[in-house]
């Protein structure tokens, strides 16, 4: 189930009150204890002490598997593939030998006559009148798979932490005032992230010209965005997979915001394996558009038909991902629709569930979410069965 | 057909080669910047001041000045001084000191040029030069200054191949008007690249560099047929040339000519010496099998390539996006991890934007056969400099 946040903030303030006795508060900010555990991942631990913090241990069901020395405390590791239930204790050192733990349990994927559920997570868009509506509760949505109703196993909003990849154009059609634009644009973004969410920044052209890794310190990920110079072309669908398939081995409501012209002209991969990888994963795509409409051209690579091709099948991607596509005319937008893009995510209700028609076949499933009474739903459109 | 219109006037040289830059500027006012607002404070070595009113027989004197320091060996001054007199001379958006310019020019050019014709080369390759400079210095404000010394270095090429009529003239004039082509396309260009290097290929046949030229235009312009038939002429020229292989493989693609395109694309792959176009070759093999769905060959090819370039991140991402919709997710995660970790396959530069763009080296062949020629014949420009009337230096304003 997913944590409610009123709880978390409880249980931290129970914990900060135990720390006068105790002197060492820690809590597992990630994993989350809703969601089956597979394979690598980020430990996540808050420390709160009254004397300096030597070291932090990871503990999987009795097993130490690695510890960390500074903060913000994380420790990478592998659980393997087992499908099984798992016991995440943190502890945390003082110098001086006080110690403080905080232990979540995750739970194994429940399998019923051989069939593999995956939990299907939804992040839920609800607007009335043009304003969002933030006082639903699970009772007020109903979702449908392929048409048929679905069970919702979890609810929440704004619980899940966010877990962005910030994809920036810097190719050498970005000037000066652009760059600061992205800068600032970005730097608004990084500020909202609240302590338990992580982001990664990635400043591509027709290559990776920077890349932080997921991390919650705010510092480095905006360190990355100082003094970076525009160069080379564009090659947004080679990058924006590289994010989903990055985002794939994360946590938490992952998202991918994307600044760019979007005239693709030098990637290796087409538009139809970003739509692929966006309609089998869970991430959502927000892409910011500099530029207006569309402007057809041709390249060495692709005619003016295949281009516009591309460029259709990318904003597919965007909107069956549950995204949206951002138009802006000016740079000086851009700061205003990143923080939009944040409020967004932070508004939108989370719905869980596991499909109870799925058969694994990757064939497309046509999702609908319905809430009771007048309101626009946006949320995924469907997601391919794999 | 402008060129053979143009040729028709080599009777009278210097007469076409006043209408040749009329021409010329015309459309180069078109197609470039908007005139700059006018005279400014410049100055260079020869203490010009742009906007400055010369008289001709000045411009003449200083202009003469500038090719002795050329001949002289003054390489790296003598093209700024010829953009500083030009400049100083030509106010963007006032024809008639273009005018001026070109008949002063034009009158120096026939006195030295009627002791030897030889002298043409080395003057051509100086506007040429200086024209190369502009073009790395920025041409915003200067439109009308680089059309001039453009079509001054085109004009002086063709009329030098008219002359001459010898063979060599023929293959210095097609690589003179080669170079240029290939300075605009750098700067985007296209359509009087092309031109040029449609006259380049007029001259010579078998200029490779220029039919590469004319074949990359007419890609990034969607005529493929077009780009297939000057590959074509430029592979019986160089029959190993990688690029000109892999521009014909895909644009035979693009005309559905798919066996003739893989039997390309597999010889570029099965090189053992691989140029820069060697992952783009795998690269592209690999996407002929993806989109003929066949992932399994996708794959064979992609990690083949991965064997001869492990650090390739393009060759990196198209294996774990095939791996992936195979199902292998694991396989494409380590994949990705790998290429999100390691600093040397995100450096990598990217050859597929390198097509996308000129290769300074592309035309680098023709460059050095215009240098060696020209140096060649400085010497005859030295001495039909100084047959002429002794000028005096007072007053050129060092």
């Amino acid at each position: 189930m997913i944590r409610r946040a009123a709880l978390l903030s409880g249980i931290l303030t129970l914990l900060l009150a135990g720390a006068a006795s105790a002197q060492v508060a820690v809590h597992i900010l990630s994993p989350s204890s809703d969601q089956p555990i597979f394979g690598p991942l980020d430990v996540k631990v808050g420390v709160q002490a009254r004397e300096p913090i030597d070291r932090v241990e990871v503990f999987v069901n009795g097993k130490l598997m690695g510890f960390s020395k500074t903060p913000p405390y994380r420790v990478r590791i592998d659980v393997g593939d087992d499908n099984v239930r798992r016991e995440f204790r943190a502890v945390a050192y003082t110098r001086s030998g006080a110690t403080g733990a905080d232990t979540l349990v995750t739970n194994p994927v429940q399998i019923m006559d051989e069939l593999d559920l995956k939990l299907r997570a939804l992040f839920v868009t609800v607007t009335r009148d043009g304003e969002r509506t933030l006082n639903l509760d699970q009772g007020d949505f109903q979702i449908f798979d392929n048409g048929a109703p679905q069970e919702i196993v979890t609810f929440g909003r704004d619980e899940l932490p966010l877990t962005a990849v910030l994809l920036l154009d810097t190719s050498e059609s970005m000037r000066e005032k652009e760059l600061e634009a992205v800068r600032q644009g970005a730097k608004a973004f990084l500020d909202g992230m609240k302590p338990a969410d992580e982001a990664m920044v990635a400043l591509f052209s027709d290559r990776l010209l920077r890349l932080t890794p997921f991390t919650s310190d705010k510092a480095t990920l905006a360190s990355t965005l100082s003094g970076v110079k525009s160069a080379g072309g564009t090659a947004v669908n080679d990058f924006l997979y590289l994010s989903l398939k990055a985002l794939e081995m994360r946590q938490g409501q992952r998202v991918v915001v994307l600044f760019s012209d979007g005239s693709d002209v030098h990637s290796v991969l087409p538009a139809s394996d970003v739509l692929w990888k966006a309609r089998a994963g869970q991430a959502l795509i927000y892409w910011i558009q500099l530029g207006g409409k569309h402007k057809s051209f041709t390249s060495a690579w692709r005619d003016y038909t295949a281009n516009d091709r591309e460029y259709d099948e990318l904003e597919q991607a965007v909107r069956e991902s549950g995204g949206r596509i951002l138009p802006i005319e000016r740079v000086g937008e851009l700061e205003l629709a990143f923080r939009n893009i944040l409020q967004e995510l932070r508004q939108q209700y989370a719905l869980g569930y596991y499909p109870n028609n799925s058969k694994g076949d990757g064939k497309w499933h046509k999702i609908d979410v319905r809430v009771k009474g007048a309101g626009r739903v946006r949320t995924r459109e469907g997601y391919a069965d794999y | 057909m402008r060129a053979r219109t143009e040729r028709n006037c080599f009777r009278e040289p210097l007469l076409w080669l006043a209408a040749a830059i009329w021409l010329s500027a015309g459309q180069l006012v078109l197609a470039q910047a908007p005139p700059s607002p006018g005279p400014g404070k410049d100055t260079g070595t020869l203490g010009l001041t742009a906007g400055e009113k010369i008289p001709p027989e000045r411009i003449q004197e200083i202009y003469r000045r500038i090719l002795k320091d050329w001949s002289d060996g003054q390489t790296d001054r003598a093209p700024d001084e010829l953009i500083e007199l030009e400049s100083a001379v030509v106010v963007e958006g006032d024809v008639g000191t273009r005018k001026t310019l070109l008949k002063a020019e034009q009158a120096v050019i026939h006195q030295v040029g009627a002791a030897d014709i030889e002298v043409l080369v080395p003057i051509a390759v100086l506007h040429h030069e200086a024209y190369r400079r502009l073009l790395d210095g920025g041409w915003r404000g200067r439109a009308t200054v680089m059309g001039h010394t453009r079509t001054m270095a085109r004009d002086l090429a063709i009329l030098y191949h008219e002359q001459s009529g010898s063979e060599g003239a023929t293959l210095v004039s097609s690589r003179l008007l080669t170079s240029l082509g290939g300075m605009l396309l750098q700067s985007a260009q296209q359509l009087p690249a092309a031109e040029l290097f449609q006259e380049a290929v007029e001259l010579d046949g078998r200029n490779a560099a220029a039919l590469l030229g004319l074949a990359m235009i007419y890609e990034k312009n969607a005529q493929p047929e077009s780009a297939v038939k000057y590959l074509r002429r430029a592979l019986e020229v160089d029959a190993s040339n990688p690029e000109g292989k892999l521009r014909l493989a895909l644009n035979l693609k693009r005309l559905k000519q798919l066996d003739e395109s893989r039997r390309l694309l597999e010889e570029l792959t099965a090189a053992s010496d691989p140029s820069w176009v060697t992952p783009l070759a795998y690269q592209e093999l690999a996407r002929l099998d993806s989109d003929q769905d066949k992932a399994d060959e996708a794959e064979k090819v992609l990690r083949r390539a991965l064997e001869r370039f492990p650090d390739d991140a393009r060759l990196t991402i198209q294996l774990a996006a095939v791996l992936d919709r195979k199902g292998a997710g694991r396989e494409a995660t380590a994949l990705v991890e790998k290429i999100l970790s390691s600093p040397s396959s995100r450096e990598a530069s990217s050859s597929r934007y390198l097509y996308n763009a000129v290769r300074p080296e592309a035309f680098a062949e023709a460059r050095t056969f215009l240098a060696e020629n020209s140096r060649s014949r400085l010497a005859v420009l030295a001495q039909a400099l100084s047959a002429q009337v002794e000028v005096s230096r007072t007053g050129v304003g060092r």
